[in-house]
Formats: structure tokens, C-alpha cells, sequence
């Protein structure tokens, strides 16, 4: 029996022209993993909450939607609480209570359960989820993937027969998301919960899934078993192709025989099947660019360290590094590296304990009465609605211009607004626009500097791809215009398509770095999908398109039997 | 030293043995009493907060002990022993008297409240409380996750203003207060936006359906039963001695008690017994522990 079905489901919001949801079919079988995925702003959260009364929103709608062969509608307050679960985007909000145990126990508690039995079901939880650990601890000491574990926890604590879940992982760090998702397949897996998941992390989910979903505009467009549902994605030039896992757009690309490649172990051996018995003549695209030495430094450290307390351990330790001027500079590493602190230094929040900072030829420390950040040096911070302090996107804007001559500021607004895109969004206010879009606003905030010197901290935390793409165009073009761009990321994927220097910070220190080809043909681990997958074929392949474009070098004609 | 002896006991013990020894604290002015619960109230909350307890006494308790044993005395003039005449009024021996054993109680009471803090932790009073009102327990709960998240977030607006040069802490006093309430007025937007969130995260998991059960880590065991009972027969044997007149010494007009006797012993040995209690259950752990690490 399907464990829901929707039938013909057609939505509107009040008061808007355009239906969120237009004529929706859909079954989720019992036991399946789905992965729903789209645009931001293509209804599937719209629809997933549909299928939770309790957080259904208020509008016109027409078809049925059905729970195990019952109309939604039937089903008491109590049983669509316990039978269906929900976890939400940020793993904060989420929290009602100061306690892990007791956070665990909160669904129970409202669903009336005796004491004895709430103690035996939060204790299967913790052991399930791997909590006992932490299970006294207060939810503020813990860590943002530990915090969605404990969201899942406490809802499956409910013992739910179908799990909806809502971007659950954009909030986390690669990680602890891949953890996160793990554990989800863990529970369709061993426990049988049907599982309807939207996400943007679809490299990791996507194998996943038994099946995957695409909406467009509140429309189904596809629907199918992964591979089928990626292949049918490229035919149509659809962009969310660029997000599926890099083997299949690989695989796809190069027209592999179906089924196509999903995981690295699946692409590696695809491409060994495209070269056997003839290896591969061509396996370098270039020579990398000789390094251009010379240039102006635009950040220097020397033999920094620093720590936090007198006797506290040190978090930068020995470290230099020169960034030059008009570079695009990636940092990466793991949390906890000491990558933000490294950042603060820069910012001069914080002092080395040793060592010395420059920024632009003068020592941090030397900058009086914030002359380091007028056009000089300026930080999106990690969390960008930490900027936002007025009503209106145009008033935060405005606030940085408050030295500017009234119609000089109108058209600085305008240009800056229009080279981060959103001329639309300027009378909006900041809590109301999506994570991309607060992300460019607030990049647009901190752009009205005129920095010479741009710091990011995390800037590609919770966007899709193609917010990430259009973030990306903006930092090559603040490059090309002379500004030096230093960013702190997770993203392998983000910086290896955009940096022009990489570096891998590990234990308060620089470890390694390159520029991104030779950085990450380097790695073997922490590398792209795509290096991973053609490392044994090709040197120095890092992207997708690079590893299409050798194979293609090569002799691997695009029209080549399907 | 939280979850050790004492402290590890049911919260209805912890608030038995504190209800108790502060009411009892506050109302025996008889030396012998002070002395007990001074000394106990002491030695426990060194137990607790080990030597950092000594330099509040000394740093904080002493003075201010020493201010109301001083100021006793220079405005009350009751009592027959005049020892001295400052400025024409009588400094009487009952009144320095009198101002000591207040010191004494008001510190004990202090030190007792340290221990109380130590030990009845917000969560061990909410088990307590929260099955008369089980939704000011959750609302209690709930509190203690907003203040230190909205505490944070303060945080994390001021320093990402400071990234980009505007110091809240900077300027001129209006500059700064303007910032402030800046920074106020987002914080409170961004309060009500996260509460959308919590909202929906509490109705997903059925939060007001009938007959909301409150759950809670602590269980009433046997040892639990037996402490309590033997706190209970020491507070009536500690009682009854008090109403027997045998707690009270009277200071005006002249000091006066009742004569030592055979039934004033045994409410002291009642009341040291009841002010040690946790220290003898948390001893009394430490042996157990010994024993249990005896090879046989």
C-alpha cells in the first residue's frame, strides 16, 4: 500500500495570482526514500507541508491527499502528530526545551505517554542515534549537526511511519550533513519509515534515493529512479543537472550506456571501461600557469600565533601566508580548524599573541578609529542577517553611504545593487527575502566599503547551486576589478571551480596550497568527485567539465552508442 | 561535585533537607544552634565550591557580618550590661550579643543558599514544581533555551557589525545608544521570525493535544525513601525540641536561657544531625566507593 498519495493537487496562497501548487499526483510507497528537489521557490516545501495537517498552510486548494489508503483529512490531531514527522530546515529553532532528554521527550509528553514508557523510548532513541553521550547536556552546548541529530531523534522518538524532512542539512557543514543523511537512510533502511526528503545537497542524497522528484513552478516535472531522472534532467537542459552528483553529469555528458554512473565508485569504473585496452594519450589539459610571482601582496601574515585564553591551547599556530593582490584565495578546512579565528586577525578583533598582520602595506594594528575598514578591508560575516539591523534592504544599504552625498549615494545603491542582482529586492525586508538572496544583500552591504580587501566567512552555506554559480560570477567580477578576495569554506566543489589559490588549513596552520588543479590532484581524499573519479586516467582534472573535455580529447565522441 | 552523595538523591530530598535547615537556620538565635549550622552550612559548601567558598567568606561574608554585628549594637540599647557610653548612649553587652548571633544566622543563611544553589538545579526544582503546573515547567524550560540563544545572537549582530567598521561599542554616548537600539529592535524581529520555527516544530510533535504528561529524568528509590524519612524524623524531634522552649535564649533584657539538660542534648546532637546530613551521605559515598574498589 502507498504510504501516501496525492492526487491532483492544486494550491494557491491568498491574495496571490498564481497557483504554489498546480496539479500534483504523487505516491510515496511504503518503505521508499524520495528525494524532492527544485528551484528555490518551486513549491516542494509548499507540498511537503501538505502532507503534515498540523503545518499546512492556509489557502485555496483543490484534490485529495491520502495517508495509507485514508484521507488526511480523517485523521485526528493525535494521529497525524505521532504518524507523521516533520523536521524543519534550522536545527535552533527547532529545539522547544533546555535539555537533550528532555527535548527527546517533548512529542511524548504532548502525546500524553506514561512516564515509564517516555523513559523506555528515549532511551532506544539515544542508543539509536548514538546521544548517550551528550544525553545531560544542555542543547546550547551542542554542535549544529548534533542539534539536527537531536530534532530527528526526538521525532522518530514518535515512532512516525512517514518522515518529511526540509532541507534538512543546509544549516550544517558537509560533514555532518553527509552524517545527518546517513542516518536517514539509516531509519528507511532498518525501520522501514517511508522517507520524502527536499534537498539541494544532491550529490549525497541523490544515490539515496529510490526515487527522485523534480518540481518546477508547482508542477511535477519528473519523476523517476535517479539515473532516469537525471538523464531525463540533461535532455531537457535543465539546470538543476548542474546540482545532480558529478558521475552522473559526467556520465551523462559522455553519453554512458544506462544505466549511468551515480556514485565515484560507479563513474571510476565507467571511465575505465571508456579507455580500456587504449590509455588515454592525452592526460593533461595544460600546463598549469607558471605562478605569477611578484604581485602585490594584499594580505600578509608572519609567524602569527594566537589563543584565546593565557593558558588556553594555541588555535593559529606559526603561521604565514601572503595573498595577493587580485587573487580569489580559498581557505578550507575542517570546523574547528581555526579558520574564523584566523579571519578575526584580519579584522583586527583579535591580536596575535605573536607575529605580525598587514593588510595593504600596513600592520593591522596600526589602523586608527576604523581606517581599516574604509576602503580597505571588509567581512561577510558567516550568518549574513547578522548585518541587518533596519527595516528595509535600502535603509541597511543606505546606512553604509551616510558620508555620501545624497544623489552620489542613490546611484552607488543602484550600481552595487545591481552588480550583486537584487535591484527587486531593495524595499523588501531583510528577514523576508531567501537565504541566497540575504546572502547578496548583505554582500551588497559590505561591497558600499569599496573594499579593496574582501573577507567571506562560510559564503556558500545553505545555497543551491545556482545561487552558488551566480555568487561565484560576482566574486570573479570583484576580482577583475582589482579587489582581493579571501573566503573560509567547506565547499571543495565551490572553490575549486571559482579560487585562484587554495589552501588547507589543518590544526591552526596553513598546510598546503596551490592553485586549485594542482592543489586538489594533490589531495586524495579531499578532493572534488570529479578528481576522485579520473584521478587514475588523467592528471590534474578537478572539475566536471575538465574531465569531459579530456575524455573527449580523447576520443570519446558524444555520439558515441547510448 | 554535582551528581555526588547528596546531591545525586531525589530532588524531593535536596528540597526537604534545604526547606528545613534554612527555616530552622533563620529562626534559632541560640549560640549553640548557630554554631552547628554555621560551621555545617560552612564545611558543606566548601564540599561544593571548594576554596573559592573561603574567599567569598572572606571577601564578601566577613564585612558585611562584621557591619551588622557593628551596627547592632549603635542603634539598639536595650539590655542592662552597659559595657560603655559612646556620645551618651549605652553600649550594652546584650546588644554586641545579639549583633554576633545575628551575623552568625545571616551567614549561615547565605552559605546555606550557596549550597542550595549547588545543589537544586533549575531542572531538579522543575521535576518538583512542574507536576502542579506542568506548563510553567515547560515554559520554564523554554525560557532557559531563549535567554542564552538570544544572548548569543547579540553576540554574533555586534561582531559582524564590527566587520564591516560599525562598532556598537564605539562613538559618542547617543551614537552608541542609537546602535543599541538598532541592534534591539533586530534582535527582537529576529526573535519573533525563529518563534514562527519553534511554533511549527512544537505543533508537528502535537504540542497541545489533551493530557500533556510531564516527564522527567528522576526516580524516588528506596535509598531516596529511607533518606526522607530519616530527614523527616529529624526535623519533628528538631521541632518539638524547639517547642519546648529548648531552642531559645533569651538576649533582652539580660541573656537567660533554660538550664543545659539531658533533653537539650539531644536536640543539639538531632540538629548537628540534620545539618550534616549531606556531608554524611556524601562520606558515606566515598566508602562505598573505597569498598567497591577492594579486590577480594
Amino acid at each position: 500500500m502507498a504510504a501516501v498519495t496525492v492526487e491532483k493537487l492544486t494550491f494557491s496562497y491568498p491574495q496571490r495570482e498564481t497557483p504554489a501548487l498546480r496539479q500534483v499526483s504523487l505516491s510515496v510507497e511504503e518503505g521508499e526514500f524520495l528525494v524532492l528537489c527544485g528551484k528555490s521557490g518551486c513549491g516542494k516545501t509548499t507540498l511537503l507541508r501538505h502532507l503534515k495537517p498540523a503545518l499546512t498552510p492556509h489557502g485555496e486548494r483543490t484534490g485529495e491527499i491520502a495517508l495509507f489508503g485514508r484521507p488526511l483529512s480523517s485523521l485526528s490531531a493525535r494521529e497525524q502528530a505521532a504518524r507523521i514527522g516533520f523536521v524543519l530546515q534550522n536545527p535552533d529553532n527547532q529545539l522547544v526545551t533546555d535539555k537533550v532528554w528532555h527535548e527527546l521527550a517533548f512529542g511524548l509528553e504532548s502525546l500524553g505517554m506514561h512516564p515509564d514508557v517516555i523513559r523506555l523510548r528515549v532511551a532506544e532513541m539515544a542508543s539509536f542515534f548514538g546521544i548517550g553521550p551528550w544525553f545531560h547536556k544542555n542543547v546550547s552546548d551542542l554542535s549544529g549537526g548534533q542539534k539536527q541529530l537531536l530534532n530527528l531523534a526526538s521525532i522518530m522518538a514518535m515512532q512516525p511511519e512517514l518522515l518529511l524532512l526540509d532541507e534538512p542539512t543546509s544549516q550544517l557543514d558537509p560533514i555532518a550533513a553527509a552524517e545527518f543523511l546517513q542516518t536517514v537512510r539509516k531509519i528507511n533502511r532498518e525501520l522501514g519509515v517511508a522517507v520524502l526528503l527536499t534537498e539541494h545537497r544532491l550529490e549525497e542524497a541523490v544515490p539515496m534515493a529510490d526515487r527522485v522528484v523534480v518540481m518546477e513552478e508547482g508542477a511535477i516535472l519528473v519523476d523517476g529512479p535517479p539515473r532516469e531522472a537525471g538523464e531525463r534532467l540533461r535532455e531537457r537542459g535543465h539546470g538543476l543537472f548542474s546540482s545532480m552528483p558529478a558521475p552522473l553529469q559526467i556520465g551523462a555528458a559522455l553519453h554512458a550506456p544506462s544505466p549511468c554512473p551515480l556514485t565515484v565508485r560507479e563513474g571510476r569504473r565507467f571511465l575505465s571501461g571508456l579507455f580500456a585496452g587504449r590509455p588515454p594519450e592525452i592526460v593533461q589539459l595544460q600546463e598549469p600557469a607558471a605562478q605569477k610571482k611578484g604581485g602585490k601582496a594584499a594580505v600578509r601574515l608572519k609567524d602569527v600565533w594566537f589563543r584565546y585564553e593565557k593558558n588556553g591551547p594555541d588555535v593559529v599556530k606559526d603561521l604565514s601566508l601572503t595573498v595577493e593582490e587580485g587573487s580569489l584565495f580559498a581557505v578550507m578546512g575542517q570546523n574547528g580548524a581555526g579558520k574564523t579565528t584566523f579571519l578575526t586577525l584580519l579584522t583586527g578583533q583579535n591580536r596575535p599573541v605573536r607575529g605580525k598582520v598587514w593588510v595593504l602595506d600596513q600592520e593591522v594594528g596600526r589602523y586608527k578609529g576604523g581606517a581599516l575598514f574604509r576602503r580597505c578591508l571588509a567581512m561577510l560575516p558567516q550568518n549574513p542577517q547578522a548585518l541587518f539591523v533596519k527595516k528595509t534592504i535600502r535603509e541597511d544599504l543606505m546606512e553604509m553611504l551616510r558620508e555620501v552625498p545624497q544623489r552620489q549615494a542613490e546611484e552607488r545603491l543602484l550600481q552595487t545593487a545591481r552588480l550583486t542582482r537584487i535591484e527587486g529586492l531593495l524595499d523588501v525586508h531583510p528577514y523576508d527575502v531567501s537565504g541566497g538572496e540575504q546572502q547578496r544583500a548583505a554582500l551588497a552591504k559590505v561591497l558600499l566599503l569599496e573594499p579593496k580587501v574582501l573577507l567571506l566567512d562560510e559564503p556558500t552555506k545553505g545555497l543551491d547551486n545556482q545561487y552558488k554559480e551566480i555568487l561565484g560570477g560576482i566574486l570573479k567580477d570583484l576580482c577583475r576589478q582589482g579587489a582581493t578576495v579571501l573566503l573560509v569554506s567547506h565547499d571543495i566543489e565551490f572553490c575549486a571551480r571559482y579560487a585562484d589559490q587554495c589552501a588547507l588549513f589543518f590544526d591552526g596552520t596553513i598546510v598546503s596550497r596551490g592553485e586549485p588543479r594542482v592543489f586538489f590532484s594533490g589531495n586524495r581524499f579531499y578532493t572534488t568527485a570529479a578528481n576522485r573519479m579520473a584521478r587514475h586516467l588523467f592528471r590534474q582534472a578537478v572539475t566536471n567539465e575538465e574531465v569531459i573535455a579530456l575524455c573527449r580529447k580523447n576520443g570519446v565522441s558524444p555520439c558515441e552508442p547510448c | 561535585m554535582a551528581n555526588y552523595g547528596f546531591s545525586s538523591y531525589h530532588p524531593a530530598v535536596n528540597f526537604l533537607f534545604f526547606a528545613a535547615v534554612l527555616l530552622f537556620s533563620m529562626f534559632f538565635l541560640h549560640p549553640v544552634l548557630l554554631g552547628i549550622s554555621f560551621f555545617s552550612a560552612l564545611a558543606y559548601a566548601v564540599r561544593l565550591n571548594g576554596w573559592r567558598t573561603l574567599r567569598f567568606c572572606l571577601t564578601a561574608l566577613l564585612p558585611m557580618a562584621v557591619l551588622v554585628a557593628f551596627l547592632n549594637p549603635a542603634f539598639n540599647h536595650d539590655g542592662v550590661t552597659v559595657l560603655v557610653y559612646v556620645n551618651d548612649n549605652p553600649i550594652t553587652l546584650e546588644s554586641v550579643c545579639y549583633g554576633l548571633a545575628a551575623a552568625v544566622l545571616f551567614s549561615s543563611v547565605i552559605l546555606w543558599f550557596s549550597c542550595y544553589n549547588a545543589v537544586m538545579t533549575s531542572d531538579k526544582f522543575l521535576h518538583l514544581f512542574g507536576r502542579v503546573l506542568p506548563s510553567l515547567s515547560l515554559l520554564f524550560s523554554m525560557c532557559l533555551r531563549f535567554v542564552p540563544r538570544f544572548k548569543g545572537q547579540t553576540k554574533v549582530i555586534a561582531q559582524a557589525q564590527r566587520g564591516i567598521g560599525l562598532d556598537p561599542g564605539e562613538g559618542g554616548p547617543l551614537r552608541r545608544a542609537k546602535k543599541g537600539m538598532h541592534i534591539l529592535s533586530i534582535l527582537t524581529t529576529w526573535a519573533l521570525e525563529n518563534a514562527v520555527d519553534t511554533a511549527d516544530s512544537m505543533k508537528a510533535r502535537g504540542y497541545g493535544l489533551k493530557g500533556r504528561t510531564s516527564f522527567s529524568l528522576y526516580r524516588f528509590g528506596r535509598r531516596d525513601r529511607a533518606a526522607l524519612l530519616f530527614l523527616l524524623a529529624l526535623v519533628v524531634l528538631v521541632g518539638w525540641g524547639a517547642l519546648l522552649g529548648e531552642a531559645t535564649l533569651q538576649y533582652f533584657p539580660r541573656l537567660s536561657g533554660k538550664e543545659i539538660t539531658g533533653r537539650s542534648l539531644v536536640l543539639y546532637g538531632g540538629y548537628a544531625l540534620l545539618c550534616l546530613t549531606p556531608l554524611i551521605l556524601d562520606a558515606k559515598e566515598a566508602v562505598a566507593w573505597r569498598r567497591s574498589q577492594w579486590k577480594s
